[in-house]
């Protein structure tokens, strides 16, 4: 069978990508330029800095992932683009990128949900085994999908307020990490002791999540200490916190494998990258039995690879989009 | 030699074909906020009419502000990989500039794109198209009061797709201003970017803030 190269463009936050994926699992070449020291200037992402960057950035991101394996824009078959959801300025940089590279070569244009390519991560590791659960955890998202083959995402549960990764940022904030705080509470928790009383979240037999009570209660716990003049300690703050989210996420995933009766889980986005939600998981599938794929740390942040490798597949489906494709902020994969 | 010229900055898109210095053809319309979804076609759609290959183009001609920050950038992201992928210069002109080519027997002209909150995006050309007052970001009333301390108002023709007084509407002359950078040597894809002649908030607030 003839080698399919997919050429993938991930333009959705505030990460500039592009890579060359081989059948849908080979990574062949990436380049990821990221912004992340701009916007933590200002203690998040900026939507319009973020626009402002992606184009000066875009045609060398691409050029360099064509040179790095000295491939020309001729022997790509295809071109894949996330098209959201996202923020709409910086999305609308890689779609219109990816519109133009398909019409002046004439190659087929995959539009890809960003949130596939965050579960086709996983592909980059080892094929994926059918059916699965993925639990997708980011700052946007926190859902559990049950995917019977390729390209066929289905939801059966998710968070009905924060996202997982939404209350870390705000849980670093009001501890006094800086942003991005996430992966700064997880490396807290690892050295501090769960001593705070704070409530497991949404303790149910539903596969839904919430995350903005517990995050409230940090919030609280810190103005009520505060005001009793007493100091908070960030790292047994961080430890607690993470201990309830990374057991209601755990358990509740656990349970939806035994009630689907699947054998593999995967983790996606950003909060996989989480090592204490890694370390639960790996622990548990080891004592179930359970083949569990974890994205490679520089994968679970977001890139063009996993983008090419769900395109891939949806180039096999035959999805296609044409040169009015359009960015979108928000569009629902399931 | 075949060029193609792009003007997404502001209300009104222009996109257009020249062999050497005649229009061969155009496609102008009122931006409706679906400039994202159309662009590609109506330069596709351009390119079919006229019977030629996109790849044959030779120069490539883009409004990079200033104006709407979006529109720039569609325009100008468009633009480059076109630039990049057939290995051509591509040369960057002023959205004020493109207003000044409207028709006028004034010795001066004035674009003007309302900037919000009072301001303006401005300049002030003489009738072959030549800079004489910087483009700027600038209050309006500021602008309009060296102006009148400096020039005859009558010698001046305002032109703007806004409702400012006095204004007429623009009629952009794209084999002037192509005639006009004709021989300008262009940029390199990768250094073509926006001018968006104004910081964003976020920037200015961090300044103020320092």
């Amino acid at each position: 069978m003839k080698d399919i190269y997919i050429l993938a463009i991930e333009t959705s936050c505030d990460e500039t990508s592009c890579s060359i994926i081989r059948n849908g699992c080979d990574e062949l070449s990436t380049i990821v330029l990221s912004q992340i020291d701009i916007h933590s200037l200002y203690g998040g992402v900026v939507p319009e800095i973020a626009s402002r960057n992606h184009i000066e950035n875009i045609t060398i991101v691409i050029e360099e992932t064509l040179n790095k394996i000295g491939l020309k824009m001729e022997q790509i078959d295809a071109i894949a683009v996330t098209y959201g959801p996202g923020l709409i300025g910086s999305l609308m940089i890689g779609v219109q990128a990816a519109k133009t590279l398909s019409y002046i070569y004439n190659k087929p244009l995959i539009p890809v949900h960003h949130i596939a390519g965050h579960i086709y991560a996983n592909n980059l590791v080892k094929p994926l085994n059918f059916p699965l659960i993925a639990l997708v955890v980011s700052g946007g998202h926190t859902d559990l999908i049950y995917m019977k083959e390729d390209y066929s995402f289905e939801y059966i549960g998710g968070t009905l307020d924060d996202a997982v990764g939404e209350a870390y940022d705000k849980v670093a904030r009001v501890i006094g990490l800086k942003y991005p705080g996430g992966p700064l509470v997880d490396e807290l928790a690892h050295i501090g002791e769960d001593t705070y009383n704070l409530p497991i979240p949404l303790d149910d037999d539903s596969y839904n999540f919430s995350f903005s009570g517990i995050k409230s209660a940090v919030i609280n716990l810190v103005h009520n200490e505060a005001q009793k003049n007493r100091k908070i300690v960030p790292e047994n703050l961080a430890c607690s916190f993470q201990n309830r989210v990374v057991e209601i996420l755990t358990k509740k995933t656990m349970n939806a494998l035994k009630k689907y009766n699947v054998q593999n889980l995967i983790l996606a986005g950003g909060v996989s990258a989480n090592k204490g939600l890694r370390e639960k998981f790996k622990n548990l599938c080891y004592k179930e039995n359970i083949n569990l794929t974890i994205p490679k740390l520089k994968y679970c942040t977001d890139n063009a690879a996993m983008i090419g490798a769900a395109g891939y597949y949806a180039y096999k489906l035959g999805k296609r989009a044409d040169l009015s494709l359009n960015a979108k902020a928000s569009d629902k994969l399931y | 030699m075949i060029s193609l010229f792009i003007d997404t900055a502001d209300k009104t898109i222009t996109v257009g074909i020249l062999k050497d210095l005649n229009l061969i053809c155009y496609d102008t319309m009122e931006n409706k906020n679906n400039l994202s979804e159309n662009i590609l076609n109506i330069i596709k759609n351009l390119f079919d009419e006229s019977n030629l290959n996109i790849n044959c183009v030779e120069k490539i001609f883009v409004v990079n502000g200033p104006g709407s920050f979006t529109g720039i950038r569609i325009g100008v992201t468009v633009a480059k990989v076109i630039a990049w992928s057939l290995k051509k210069p591509i040369i960057l002109i002023s959205k004020l500039e493109t207003l000044a080519s409207s028709n006028t027997k004034k010795k001066y002209i004035v674009p003007l794109i309302d900037a919000r909150r009072g301001y303006i995006f401005t300049g002030l050309y003489n009738n072959k198209l030549c800079s004489i007052i910087e483009d700027e970001y600038v209050l309006y009333d500021d602008f309009m009061l060296n102006l009148n301390e400096n020039y005859d108002l009558d010698d001046i023709e305002f032109v703007s797709d806004y409702d400012f007084l006095n204004i007429i509407k623009p009629n952009i002359d794209i084999p002037k201003i192509v005639k006009k950078h004709f021989n300008d040597k262009g940029v390199n894809p990768h250094q073509a970017n926006p001018n968006y002649l104004k910081k964003t908030e976020a920037e200015e607030n961090l300044i103020k803030n320092d």
